[in-house]
């Protein structure tokens, strides 16, 4: 029990005294998963509208396709991207593995079906009379896409940030397309995975508690949006 | 209308691109040599990968000569924690520009079918077979063959198998074979391994956490043992036999196979490794920590000699 | 300035509009009306361009719309809709009047100045910085109406503006789009349940009754010479009879409703059965039976009474039912009560004939 206090503690003052691996791999998870965060939006809230906003064949099989991808195991998308763009598949000319980017684009992928199964949820529980008047008030498709959006702004939101805590807390995908490389590739979640297998237990709950503070505080941000 | 939405599907797409490949840091097409590692650069650097053996890295050996290598040479160097058999899944996919793995039969096999330019090893240690001090199945002193025998029939003790195809897999594997017990090497899930064959399936330094954790015996490169000599309780049993010889290696990735690997800077790597400087450093790597080295250099030559590892026995 | 031809609409195989051919004047005010459910909101959502029709063509100024996707945006910007339950957005109401310009990129100069002058025009000055959300439903009503007139519509397409408001707000509502005609840059349609409110404000009507476009005409025409059985029954308050033609002496014809003769003129021949419809407003009462040029005068007893603000509807059962109303100054100076015996004269060229089909 002593040693969980004492690795506690120690985990403590590394934080606190802004110890520099600690504050390097922190910094790269978040701006690694707040990417592929924005990359995601740019992706989901257009594709959301077009999908909200016309019938086709299918469609609801779409939608469904869509809320069963919610939990696609990490590591599954993991393999799905080495495969295409390690060296030896078919995107290997871009030369993206092992690094942040890929990393990104992975976890993009990871969270769209989550951030686009959760707008069209909050379309759907929109007002129809919204486009409608927007329409009649002479918007383009786009401007009545910005303000149907807008109307249902708060559930979107939670849609961003349920996305973004599902990209910073994933380990599996960031492991095999990044590979973990110490100064480059590590984030947060790999870093553990790595370090407490080697032993070092410190680094680790060091960057576990800042992982905890990280999703405590966004939970805190969705109470707040929700209650308005 | 439709150009309004065309215009903002063009930014959008331009945002997705410039936001996914600038960072993407595969590095620029000329070497830049401005400054070291740590610093920021405005310039894209050029990255080279390095795929490693386990032991390589837990030893710290890795951590030790990075910065060197980058300052030496203006390049950002990724080390990928790999093992054995994924260092050569990525040697042979194109997605590293070179390996330092410790296999020799799989290094040839990778060389001859052309994805790897040439063997060169640099580096030589010893495997032990560590156990628990209390040594329950008897095999201090034993050779190598024995000792897994033991192991097997003796039911006394368990066995942490590293189990992901490592280099130090492969030597287990080979030890069954040469001790007359080859379906344990081949084996998968076996009724003769249940019971006191665990397969860690990680790298070097967690199997002998795990082992430790468990008192269990496990096949382990000496340097690997040495630098976690604090953190666990295990200690060498089986040290005799040629067949503990554990040769490291580097292999180029083949720039036929893949002309966008970074041929040049991996020559260099190299030539480092095998450049006289560094094999000095590389023998008397680990002597300030746990009062010898950890790896003996050999570059230019297969390892002839047959010494006895200097390994002090608590 | 908007013409249709044989516009047909339908939605989940119901025949919603049939047939219908419109001609809009620029400039001038068309009252739509027609019972729920008739089509009118359809309709309205077709000029507006935000539904196809599934037939017919549509012309804006002697141009075929309905042809291209990007012309049918175009125009749609320079017509605006207020919707029957309008709904605000969720933000102030000075950027909900804002968003049609803003969405047309107009300078923000111009937009401040717009936007302020149409909430003084509807009479929402002071609310401007208000969240939308939290108005009344008349004020609701006239920031929908603000919406639509601040971007200067040319074609002003309006549903049922004023249903379910307090006449305060419909007071002012009316009094804005009066205003708007008086300029007259704006052509308005305006489709509504109100008899009044449609024979006060609108140049042209047209009765739609399921989906068909029965009778377009001045108010006088369709008010008070219906087309059909049906439109009358809709536009009326009730007065039609059925009966025969008993005889005839040139023009004036004795129609036979209920045992009791009808003088009226009329060219249809005798034997003919036919509904005769008289106007309320035709109708004059009095207390004892005068001598006047009315040919049809008829003793019945007061029925029912219903006051309708300045004025009184009664129903008289003189044998069969007559509406009719006059002022309540008139009722009461007459002494007009529930049961009471009085007279009710009306002359025969005031009553309408429709043939029965």
């Amino acid at each position: 029990m002593t040693e969980l206090w004492e690795g506690i503690a120690r985990a403590f003052v590394l934080i606190l005294s802004l110890d520099r691996e600690v504050m390097e791999i922190t910094g790269r998870s978040l701006t690694i998963s707040m990417t592929s965060c924005g990359v995601a939006v740019l992706i989901c809230l257009p594709l959301s509208s077009v999908i909200h906003f016309n019938r086709f064949p299918g469609k609801r099989y779409l939608i469904s396709l869509i809320q069963t991808s919610f939990s696609l195991p990490t590591v599954a998308i993991g393999l799905f991207v080495f495969v295409i763009f390690s060296r030896a598949g078919p995107l290997g000319i871009l030369g993206l593995m092992f690094t942040p980017s890929i990393m990104v684009i992975g976890q993009a992928i990871l969270i769209t079906p989550v951030m686009l199964g959760l707008t069209i949820s909050a379309l759907s529980g929109g007002d129809i009379a919204i486009s409608e008047t927007a329409r009649a008030l002479g918007a383009t498709k786009f401007q009545t896409m910005v303000i149907t959006i807008r109307e249902v702004r708060y559930a979107v939101i939670t849609a961003v940030v349920m996305g973004f805590g599902r990209a910073i807390s994933e380990v599996g995908l960031s492991l095999i397309v990044g590979g973990n490389i110490k100064g480059y590739t590590r984030t947060i979640t790999t870093a553990i995975s790595l370090e407490t297998s080697r032993g070092d237990i410190e680094l680790s709950m060091a960057l576990g508690i800042i992982l905890t503070m990280i999703a405590f505080l966004i939970n805190l941000v969705l109470n707040r949006i929700q209650q308005k | 209308m439709k150009t309004d939405g065309r215009k903002w599907l063009i930014r959008l797409l331009t945002g997705i691109f410039v936001i996914l490949l600038f960072p993407a840091g595969t590095g620029g097409m000329q070497e830049t040599g401005e400054g070291s590692s740590g610093e920021k650069l405005l310039k894209p650097v050029m990255r080279i990968r390095v795929a490693t053996t386990t032991s390589l890295y837990d030893t710290g050996l890795w951590g030790y000569l990075e910065p060197m290598f980058e300052e030496n040479y203006g390049v950002e160097l990724d080390v990928l924690y790999a093992g054995t058999g994924i260092a050569l899944e990525y040697g042979r996919r194109g997605d590293v520009d070179v390996i330092t793995v410790h296999s020799k039969s799989r290094e040839l096999e990778f060389v001859e079918r052309g994805y790897g330019v040439e063997r060169v090893p640099f580096a030589y240690n010893y495997f032990v077979i560590a156990g628990p001090g209390d040594d329950p199945a008897g095999i201090k002193g034993k050779t190598a063959e024995e000792a897994f025998r033991a192991l097997a029939t003796g039911g006394n003790g368990l066995f942490v198998s590293r189990g992901d195809d490592s280099g130090t897999h492969g030597k287990e594997k080979a030890i069954w074979k040469s001790a007359g017990l080859p379906e344990i090497a081949n084996s998968k899930k076996n009724s003769d391994t249940a019971g006191w064959l665990v397969e860690a399936g990680r790298g070097m330094g967690p199997t002998l956490l795990m082992a430790d954790e468990k008192k269990a015996y496990t096949l382990c490169d000496i340097g690997t043992f040495l630098s976690y000599k604090g953190k666990i309780s295990l200690v060498p049993l089986v040290q005799k036999g040629e067949i503990l010889l554990n040769v490291y290696s580097a292999i180029a990735v083949s720039p036929e196979k893949y002309p966008r690997v970074k041929h040049d800077m991996a020559r260099n790597l190299i030539e480092f490794l095998t450049s006289p400087r560094i094999q000095e450093l590389i023998g008397n790597y680990g002597t300030g920590q746990y009062g010898e080295p950890l790896f003996t250099p050999c570059a230019g030559t297969e390892h002839v000699d047959q010494r006895q590892p200097r390994v002090k026995t608590p | 300035m908007i013409e249709t031809s044989d516009l047909e609409q339908r939605f989940d195989g119901h025949q919603v509009l049939k047939k219908v051919d419109l001609k809009i004047e620029k400039g001038k005010v068309f009252g739509l009306i027609g019972p729920t459910g008739a089509g009118k909101t359809t309709l309205l959502r077709i000029l507006d361009l935000l539904d196809r029709p599934v037939a017919g063509r549509i012309y804006f100024d002697g141009e075929d719309v309905l042809l291209s996707e990007r012309r049918r945006f175009e125009i749609r910007r320079r017509m605006s809709f207020v919707q029957q339950k309008p709904v605000v957005f969720s933000m102030s109401v000075f950027d909900n009047v804002a968003c049609g310009l803003r969405w047309r990129h107009d300078k923000k100069e111009n937009i401040d100045r717009k936007v302020r002058d149409t909430l003084k025009r509807v009479g929402l000055s002071g609310l401007g910085l208000r969240d939308a959300r939290t108005l009344s439903g008349g004020e609701v009503q006239r920031v929908a109406v603000a919406r639509a007139l601040v971007t200067e519509p040319e074609l002003l397409l309006l549903d049922e503006p004023t249903a379910n408001l307090d006449p305060v707000s419909i007071y002012r509502i009316e009094t804005t789009l009066l205003q708007v005609v008086g300029e007259g840059k704006t052509t308005v349609l305006l489709a509504t349940h109100g008899m009044s409110q449609v024979q006060r404000l609108a140049d042209t009507i047209g009765v739609l009754m399921k989906g068909e476009l029965l009778q377009v005409g001045s108010p006088a025409e369709v008010f008070c010479s219906p087309v059909s059985g049906e439109v009358a029954g809709f536009v009326g308050i009730g007065n039609i009879l059925s009966g025969e033609i008993a005889a005839k002496d040139g023009d004036l014809a004795i129609v036979e409703v209920n045992g009791n003769s009808i003088q009226v003129v009329t060219e249809v021949p005798v034997g003919k059965k036919i509904d005769l419809v008289i106007g309320p407003e035709n109708i004059t009462f009095a207390l004892t039976r005068d001598p006047s040029s009315a040919r049809n005068v008829f003793r019945g007893r007061i029925t029912v009474m219903t006051e309708l603000g300045t004025l009184v509807r009664i129903k008289v059962d003189c044998g069969f039912p007559l509406f009719g109303v006059l002022t309540v100054k008139s009722a009461r100076e007459l002494g007009f009560e529930i049961g009471k015996s009085i007279f009710a004269n009306f002359k025969a060229t005031a009553v309408h004939i429709i043939q029965r089909s």
